[in-house]
């Protein structure tokens, strides 16, 4: 009897705490309508998803149900398998639908990815609730985006990453690329090729080196490619000093400390200039780096100078992919009524060299931008040929 | 009194000393969570109630959990069989890995077959290479006294590494415009459906679950098994093949992962490609220790794992709960349950009497 008790007990309890509490939360873009006590679960009708109705007491949702109507615009995000502040790609892609709140007065919402064979529930959540856009990052979500695509014809699909090819899938019905599916690329070949030059004219010691996450992630072999491109485009005889991750996905692009190691290795080796280019992995490369005098280190994806204020000592630029205005830009076009479809390919470029300004000579600074303007004309090319 | 000493009465009361901790962990678990919720400014009853309609809400719920249990039956079942000889698996990722790798592979260069023998000839190719890795550490271990614990997680590198390279080379998809590493979609003829929103390949998952239990106690196998996992020694003494024992036991272990692997491939991702089977084999343990390395107990312990897995997105989306919370829930879950003694004194309730399990035998003993 007695543990029976104390059972029914912890179950009273539970119910108890869960009846009183509710219309805590506090959303940003989302009105609060007063927090008002529940009594006892039977007070309020189960609310359908599509509807709320505004007698609701309980807290908020961001007014989900008024996605399905036309007036308003909703932004979802479906990230890949990590956080939505992981300080790279799901950031910055997150970031431009931010943008798209603000300028455009979209309601936006994102979902994180626990498991890759989530993709395609993920995306249902936002499609179900007549969502009008959704963005998904990353190149493990084409398939499942692609799918998306097609069953739902008056959503539009961004997908970060994701490249779409000259032929859909096996058994694809209508017409190929769908009207409504973009994918937002990147020429991360060329992001890594100018980075590679600078590293081959500043460098001292005549070797620099690339701390990487894994080759199979398509967009890290461009940086790498580019990178090793762009130094022996400027300097011949340069030794570079190329490692990857030799873990599998789920380790390649958290694991500051092999980053750190190996960073290590390639200093003792004589290198001065590292490419960090690996999430947390290259994170812990360019901290390495910055502990060492005389060696520069170069981010990626984004100016990693205000997301690794660790590696401000050494770090002289990133070699960056403009997710964020991408996402920003498409989603517009889509809001405009003309959504792109098929690849968009974003813009990349080179950080600003902020404390390094005056490290770098005029002369480099007017070799990058003759490269760069080269890179865009077609005359220079990087010498990266993936797939097909 | 006559009720109350009715063999009625007596199951329920077995049931209920070997269920009430299980069921009182999961609540108290959900108890603290409530309050994190709360702490973290998020509604406890919208969460639960989200967490509710994304696992159980509606068929497609139901298929989802469903989907995401049946890995994690095979990988607890590989785990908790293992652990029944005294053996501790942690390799389940790589033999799930090699399973589904295989089953792709038997999938996608095959054509022509018709779907009751593709399927099945996949499964089975995905169950060997499984059974084929697990034997490698059963070997190490009778042949050199190499501790499992060691080989297997070093050959998990080994399955990871290979496979992604299989994944990135030779078996890498062809279709003009794919740089991703991963193999080409297997053929219609190899998947596995679902019947309705069940997948076929839970069922197979509870068959094999019953196969298990059935082998351990209802054969003179699964009696050596346990005998050499309760005490090594006597088997000897009692006429045992120890040694093969072993290899044995880590060969229909790695088969079970192996066979999970398989199925995941030929039911939900329809291909091999890295990061889609991440964790499964390590959750495996995890499932194992839930469901008291009973192979029948690993079946509700998988549908609970699942269903928090398949709830886990709606929460996000209906209340704004960040999937961190959802982790620690779990976590609290299985701490609880894992700390028996703690639940006990909680419910005062007197312990089952049950078979003590080796979790690791020491170095060196054979």
């Amino acid at each position: 009897m007695r543990k029976l008790f104390t059972l029914v007990t912890f179950a009273l309890l539970f119910a108890l705490l869960l009846a009183a509490c509710g219309g805590q939360e506090e959303e940003p873009g989302a009105t609060t309508n007063g927090e008002e006590p529940i009594v006892g679960e039977t007070a309020e009708a189960e609310p359908e998803v599509d509807e709320e109705p505004t007698e609701e007491p309980m807290e908020e949702e961001p007014a989900a149900g008024d996605c399905a109507s036309d007036d308003v615009f909703c932004v979802g995000l479906v990230t890949d398998v990590g956080q939505i502040d992981d300080r790279s790609f799901n950031q910055s892609a997150w970031e431009g639908v931010q943008q798209t709140q603000e300028e455009l007065d979209a309601q936006i919402d994102f979902v994180e990815t626990a498991n890759a064979t989530d993709y395609a529930a993920n995306i249902d959540l936002f499609a179900g609730s007549g969502y009008d856009v959704i963005v998904t990052v990353g190149f493990a979500l084409g398939e499942a985006t692609i799918q998306a695509a097609a069953q739902y014809p008056e959503i539009d699909f961004i997908g970060v990453d994701q490249f779409v090819g000259p032929e859909g899938p096996e058994g694809w019905e209508g017409d190929w690329p769908p009207a409504n599916l973009s994918g937002l690329i990147f020429p991360e070949d060329q992001s890594g090729f100018l980075a590679g030059a600078l590293a081959g004219m500043m460098t001292e010691s005549n070797t620099i080196a690339a701390v990487l996450g894994t080759d199979l992630v398509p967009p890290v072999v461009a940086f790498k490619e580019g990178y090793e491109g762009g130094a022996r485009y400027v300097n011949e005889d340069i030794e570079i000093i190329s490692t990857y991750h030799p873990g599998g996905l789920d380790q390649a692009f958290t694991d500051p400390g092999w980053g750190a190691d190996t960073a290590r290795q390639a200093l003792d080796q004589g290198a001065d200039v590292v490419f960090g280019a690996g999430g947390n992995t290259g994170n812990g490369a360019l901290g390495e780096v910055a502990n060492h005098e005389g060696a520069y280190c170069i981010g990626v994806d984004t100016d990693q100078w205000e997301t690794v204020p660790a590696a401000q000592p050494c770090l002289i630029t990133s070699a960056m992919k403009l997710i964020t205005p991408g996402v920003f830009d498409l989603v517009s076009a889509s809001r405009d009524g003309n959504f792109p479809a098929g690849n968009y390919v974003g813009e990349v470029g080179l950080a600003p060299f902020h404390d390094f300004e005056d490290d770098v000579p005029q002369e480099v600074k007017d070799r990058l931008e003759e490269i760069r303007v080269g890179l865009e004309s077609g005359e220079v090319e990087t010498g990266y040929n993936p797939g097909g | 009194m006559t009720v109350r000493n009715s063999p009625v009465a007596e199951v329920a009361r077995r049931i209920w000393r070997s269920a009430s901790i299980p069921l009182g962990s999961v609540l108290l678990a959900l108890l603290i969570g409530a309050i994190l919720l709360l702490i973290s400014g998020a509604s406890p009853l919208e969460a639960y109630r989200a967490l509710f309609r994304g696992s159980f809400g509606d068929a497609r719920a139901i298929g989802r959990t469903l989907e995401k249990a049946t890995p994690l039956v095979f990988s607890g079942l590989a785990v908790a069989f293992a652990f029944k000889a005294g053996l501790f698996n942690i390799g389940a990722q790589g033999q799930l890995i090699f399973g589904a790798v295989t089953a792709a592979a038997i999938g996608f260069m095959i054509e022509g077959l018709p779907p009751l023998v593709h399927a099945p000839l996949a499964l089975l190719g995905g169950a060997l290479a499984g059974a084929l890795f697990g034997a490698i550490p059963g070997m190490l271990k009778t042949y050199t006294g190499a501790h499992e614990v060691i080989t297997t997680i070093m050959l998990n590198y080994v399955a990871i590494n290979f496979t992604d390279y299989l994944a990135n080379g030779p078996l890498k998809d062809p279709t003009p415009g794919n740089i991703v590493a991963r193999t080409p979609a297997i053929e219609a003829s190899a998947r596995i459906p679902a019947l309705g929103s069940i997948p076929i390949g839970f069922i197979i998952a509870l068959a094999v679950a019953a196969a298990t239990w059935w082998l351990l106690w209802h054969t003179t196998i699964g009696y050596e098994i346990r005998t050499v996992g309760l005490n090594p020694a006597a088997a000897r003494y009692a006429g045992m093949r120890v040694s093969l024992t072993i290899i044995l036991t880590m060969a229909l272990s790695g088969l079970m992962a192996g066979m999970g692997g398989a199925v995941e491939t030929l039911g939900i991702v329809g291909r091999f490609q890295p990061g889609f089977n991440v964790g499964l084999g390590f959750d495996g343990i995890t499932i194992a220790l839930l469901g008291k390395t009973h192979p029948l107990g690993v079946i509700p312990a998988a549908l609970l794992v699942g269903a928090m897995r398949a709830g886990s997105s709606q929460m996000q989306f209906d209340a704004n709960v960040a999937t961190e919370i959802i982790d620690v829930i779990l976590a609290i879950i299985l701490f609880f349950v894992a700390a028996e003694t703690i639940m006990r004194w909680i419910l005062r309730t007197r312990a089952v009497s049950e078979e003590k399990v080796t979790l690791s035998t020491g170095w060196g003993q054979q």
